[in-house]
């Protein structure tokens, strides 16, 4: 038995090491059932006290791990990496995007006041104003302060920085999120507190895409120079629209190789059409079905 | 997304170590960053919790040099392993290019093992991604505790748990000895770069 019992122990330690606490705990625990168990060990005492102390301070590191924060303030120069690693847009081509990117990536890494700062400057730049002014309140949401938020946004609602149709959207926005929280507009800093930290997710990026039915592509080379083509959506995931294409049409299969950048599409949604521009993203044959052998174009919406 | 610069002929590709928590991603990154110092670009960047757990990821930029007449830059990443911090695992995840996912070869990890790789592939397909289309590579990590006599998964049965359908190439590891973090590496670097030219067509042939 005492060989089981330091094969047991080894193995405990080891798992320790690793930092695989809940598995050394178990471990532990079956060593203290044999000793428990035994009444042939002279030492039975001794082992189980020696056995209780390890057991304590493995427990001490659990508690350790499980009460530390998880959204503890960083340094400056960490936040700076944090924005330039996850704004995923081009600096040069739409800084302002770039910047809200950014600065959403610090809300979602829980650096609420480093975002926040990041926010207020975007409300100076008119084309994120809206989406700036929304995860101002989030993140004032997501600190507890709801008083602050309902603040903001009754200040919005008496000024000029806001168009009224971006203060209308606004407002439907916060009510929409205080309905979700089962919050109430008064300050109700505790409540909002509990309820906040249990969520998950919640900046989200504007990336809400709107259902495209069909495109027009205009050709600026290839076959189909100077031409506008336009060709049904057969699918939507996200930003990705897929395409068929009719094995016929080889002229088009050429110009719309894998990574060929169409700068001028109108995107057909429901709404209206948009203008903007895509990147053929993938094109594979149809293996099957009534439209075996036409081809399934992939085109990511690059701008709208 | 990898960002190519057509006119400077640059292209930054981002590699993510994925797995389950104390899998030894960390590790893998501690030691590229020991080993191959020519290559290393500045600092890397860890951002921990208690017991040295990842809390948001590490971070490591490489330069590979010239191939094929472009410059590569390379940033790995590696996520956060515990369960509670799926959002932020999430977000790492955006714009990957290549997986390494790291396994820990414990016996009594595997499960985590397998809940991890659903993880990433429901995060990926959260970002349009497919599993079996990503430049991806297994690595069996920890086969040292062998050694030590702890129980650890036989690589036939690593395979068959998380290898079956996905059929990418796979290496044994023990990151804190540095046994095969280098070839893992180098095979995703191969496979990412290889379908990063079929995307963009930056190599000059």
């Amino acid at each position: 038995m005492s060989k089981q019992i330091k094969s047991l122990l080894q193995q405990a330690e080891l798992y320790r090491s690793q930092g695989l606490l809940r598995e050394a705990k178990k471990k532990y625990k079956l060593v203290e059932e044999l000793i428990a168990g035994s009444d042939k060990l002279p030492n039975k005492q001794k082992l189980l006290n020696g056995l209780s102390k390890k057991m304590e301070a493995l427990n001490r590191d659990v508690e350790n791990i499980e009460k530390a924060p998880t959204t503890p303030e960083m340094s400056a120069h960490v936040n700076e990496l944090i924005k330039k690693l996850f704004s995923f847009s081009s600096k040069d081509k739409d800084a302002g995007n770039s910047a809200l990117e950014g600065a959403i990536a610090l809300a979602k890494f829980g650096q609420f006041e480093g975002a926040l700062e990041e926010f207020e400057k975007l409300l100076n730049v008119k084309s994120q104003r809206l989406s700036a002014a929304k995860n101002i309140l989030r993140c004032h949401l997501e600190m507890g302060d709801i008083e602050t938020a309902t603040e903001k946004l009754e200040k919005w609602q008496k000024g000029d920085l806001l168009v009224s149709e971006q203060i209308e959207k606004l407002t439907v926005f916060y009510d929409d999120i205080l309905e979700k929280k089962g919050l109430k507009k008064e300050p109700v800093v505790e409540e909002a507190s509990a309820e906040t930290a249990s969520q998950e997710e919640k900046f989200e990026e504007e990336e809400e895409f709107l259902d495209i039915s069909a495109v027009a592509i205009t050709f600026d080379s290839g076959p189909y120079k100077g031409e506008q083509v336009e060709l049904d959506v057969s699918f939507q995931s996200g930003n990705v629209i897929s395409l068929i294409i009719s094995s016929k049409d080889e002229a088009l299969i050429e110009n719309l190789k894998v990574g060929v950048r169409l700068d001028d599409v109108h995107f057909y949604s429901p709404v209206a059409i948009f203008r903007g521009a895509g990147l053929v993203s993938a094109m594979t044959q149809i293996k099957s079905g009534p439209k075996k052998g036409d081809y399934s174009l992939d085109i990511k919406i690059e701008s709208l | 997304m990898a960002v190519f610069n057509l006119k400077k002929r640059e292209i930054e590709c981002k590699i993510v170590y994925y797995g389950p928590g104390r899998c030894g991603k960390t590790t893998n990154l501690e030691y590229i960053f020991k080993a191959y110092k020519k290559q290393v670009e500045g600092e890397m960047v860890s951002i921990n919790t208690e017991g040295d757990r990842t809390l948001f990821f590490d971070f490591l930029p490489m330069e590979l040099g010239k191939i094929k007449g472009c410059d590569v830059r390379v940033q790995l990443f590696t996520v956060p392993g515990q369960v509670q911090y799926s959002s932020t695992r999430k977000l790492v995840l955006r714009g990957v290019d290549g997986i390494i996912f790291v396994a820990d070869s414990l016996e009594v990890r595997r499960e985590k093992n397998m809940l991890s790789l659903k993880d990433l592939q429901q995060n990926l397909k959260d970002y349009g991604l497919n599993i079996f289309k990503i430049p991806m590579i297994l690595q069996y990590n920890k086969r040292d505790l062998a050694d030590e006599g702890m129980p650890i998964m036989p690589i036939e049965k690593m395979e068959k748990d998380l290898n079956r359908q996905l059929k990418v190439p796979s290496f044994p590891g023990s990151a804190v000895k540095g046994d095969g973090v280098g070839v893992t590496l180098q095979e995703c670097l191969k496979r990412t770069l290889h379908s990063l030219q079929k995307q963009f067509n930056w190599a000059q042939k």
